[in-house]
């Protein structure tokens, strides 16, 4: 992971803006990107609320740039991404839907002209997954779904667009103990800068994809991961979508479903402890291109991928009165 | 890790001291953030009174002549998890332990009670507040 760029330093990732169609409405969509053009494309779907600076570290760790091409994008009205000129969107509540979730990133593929790409996305990215096995798994070389269940009720809240709440702050900090809280500060910090970051209203509308419309749980037989490989890496630390989560929804898919642990880490791993996370998921790339001999263990371990865990400091000083 | 047990008279008066000189309190607190709420360690209540950011008061067993806005209630091996340096998975902060409680319906953990939208209100200050019962009870670790 490229952590030590000095001023005058230019980091190898490039912005552009693609139209895609979506329900019939052109979107112009961010995406950043980093990796040889005829490298296999890997797209990298943000969480709910965010957008693709969640990715910043992968895009510029070249032990994976230097196979894959890494492309993280901004969904419609998120980050650059903004509404469409052509639609009276101030009308409406944003509403995330699995529908136009998919159709996104499906369109998004083929805008890109991407050949046999993996599809890699966490929380609302993660669980989306599940629907891409089952209604897109052609148009996929393999799909991770990190942070990915079933099931994820109990997170379309109220208060997350309300007039009375600081939901810059409340949307951020209701994510705070997603996160492990060994994951390094200041990476965990970003995140949550991020998600302070995000528009009115968007990331509840985000949420009722997560957990209202998303529901699996009688539907798992559907998923074809027999045709689609299917990882499903969730965090220790995720209390929403937990690693039995993850293992209960690779069981009821079955043939093709990889459920993998990832210790010490949480909801948001490629930006709350980026290099732990890197580490972690080239194990589930070289599967994936068949360049790890082994199965991938049940429990990934920081020891397992040569991480020693961000060292707390001594304690500190009490401030001064 | 401090030698004073979770609960004392002295841990909570070294745990308001923690809170009335956080830096980050300074910031987040932005001198607004004046919502009584208590915390419950098994049987034992204590009303932390919030003025401005600041902890004015610790009261313990508070009564019908005092007022609050919320509260979080836990047996106390849930707190004592909650407290450890590196806390495990769940309990951990507030809302991923009520989350475990409220939603998934699972034992163990902490629960919120009262206002929910004075704790929205001020929920990065509320949140801060109780992460820092972690840094008083480690002697200031994180």
């Amino acid at each position: 992971m490229a952590t030590n760029y000095q001023p005058g330093d230019v980091e190898p990732i490039s912005g552009s803006y693609v139209h895609t169609e979506v329900e019939g409405v052109d979107h112009r969509i961010y995406v950043e990107e980093n990796g040889p053009e005829d490298g296999i494309p890997l797209l990298c779907q943000h969480t709910a609320g965010n957008n693709c600076q969640e990715w910043r570290h992968l895009l510029t760790d070249e032990a994976i740039t230097d196979e894959f091409r890494v492309i993280a994008h901004d969904l419609p009205y998120h980050g650059k991404s903004v509404p469409p000129t052509s639609q009276k969107w101030w009308t409406d509540d944003y509403t995330m839907t699995a529908e136009r979730f998919t159709e996104t990133l499906v369109n998004l593929a083929d805008a890109l002209e991407l050949e046999d790409p993996i599809y890699m996305g966490s929380s609302m990215g993660g669980n989306i997954a599940l629907e891409l096995a089952d209604w897109y798994p052609e148009r996929f070389r393999a799909l991770i779904g990190l942070e990915c269940g079933a099931y994820s009720p109990g997170f379309y809240i109220d208060w997350l667009d309300h007039p009375e709440v600081n939901t810059t702050e409340v949307n951020a900090y209701a994510c705070w103990g997603l996160m492990a809280p060994q994951s390094p500060e200041p990476t965990r910090r970003e995140t949550m800068y991020l998600y302070e970051q995000g528009a009115t209203g968007v990331f509840k509308g985000d949420l009722y994809y997560y957990s209202v419309d998303h529901d699996y749980r009688d539907k798992l037989d559907q998923v074809n991961a027999d045709e689609c490989p299917l990882y499903i890496a969730n965090g220790e630390y995720d209390y929403l979508t937990t690693p039995e989560d993850g293992r209960q929804a690779a069981e009821g898919i079955g043939e093709g479903a990889t459920a993998i642990e990832l210790a010490e880490i949480g909801h948001f791993p490629m930006s709350e402890h980026p290099e732990l996370f890197n580490a972690y998921i080239r194990e589930i790339l070289a599967d994936i291109t068949g360049d790890r001999d082994e199965d991938l263990p049940s429990v990934l371990k920081p020891d397992d991928v040569g991480i020693e865990l961000h060292q707390r400091g001594p304690a500190r000083e009490k401030q001064a009165k | 890790m401090n030698d004073t047990e979770l609960g004392t008279h002295e841990w909570w008066e070294s745990y308001k001291e923690t809170v009335n000189n956080d830096p980050e309190m300074k910031v987040r607190g932005h001198d607004k953030f004046s919502e009584n709420f208590y915390v419950e360690i098994g049987d034992e209540r204590v009303l932390l009174e919030v003025d401005g950011g600041e902890i004015t008061q610790l009261v313990p067993n508070p009564t019908m002549n005092q007022q609050w806005s919320f509260g979080v209630e836990g047996d106390r091996e849930a707190w004592e998890e909650f407290v450890q340096e590196t806390p495990p998975a769940f309990n951990h902060e507030i809302i991923a332990s009520h989350y475990r409680s409220a939603v998934r319906n699972e034992d163990g953990h902490l629960q919120l009670t009262g206002n929910n939208k004075k704790i929205f209100q001020n929920l990065r200050a509320f949140q801060r507040t109780l992460d820092l019962m972690r840094v008083a009870h480690n002697d200031g670790g994180s």
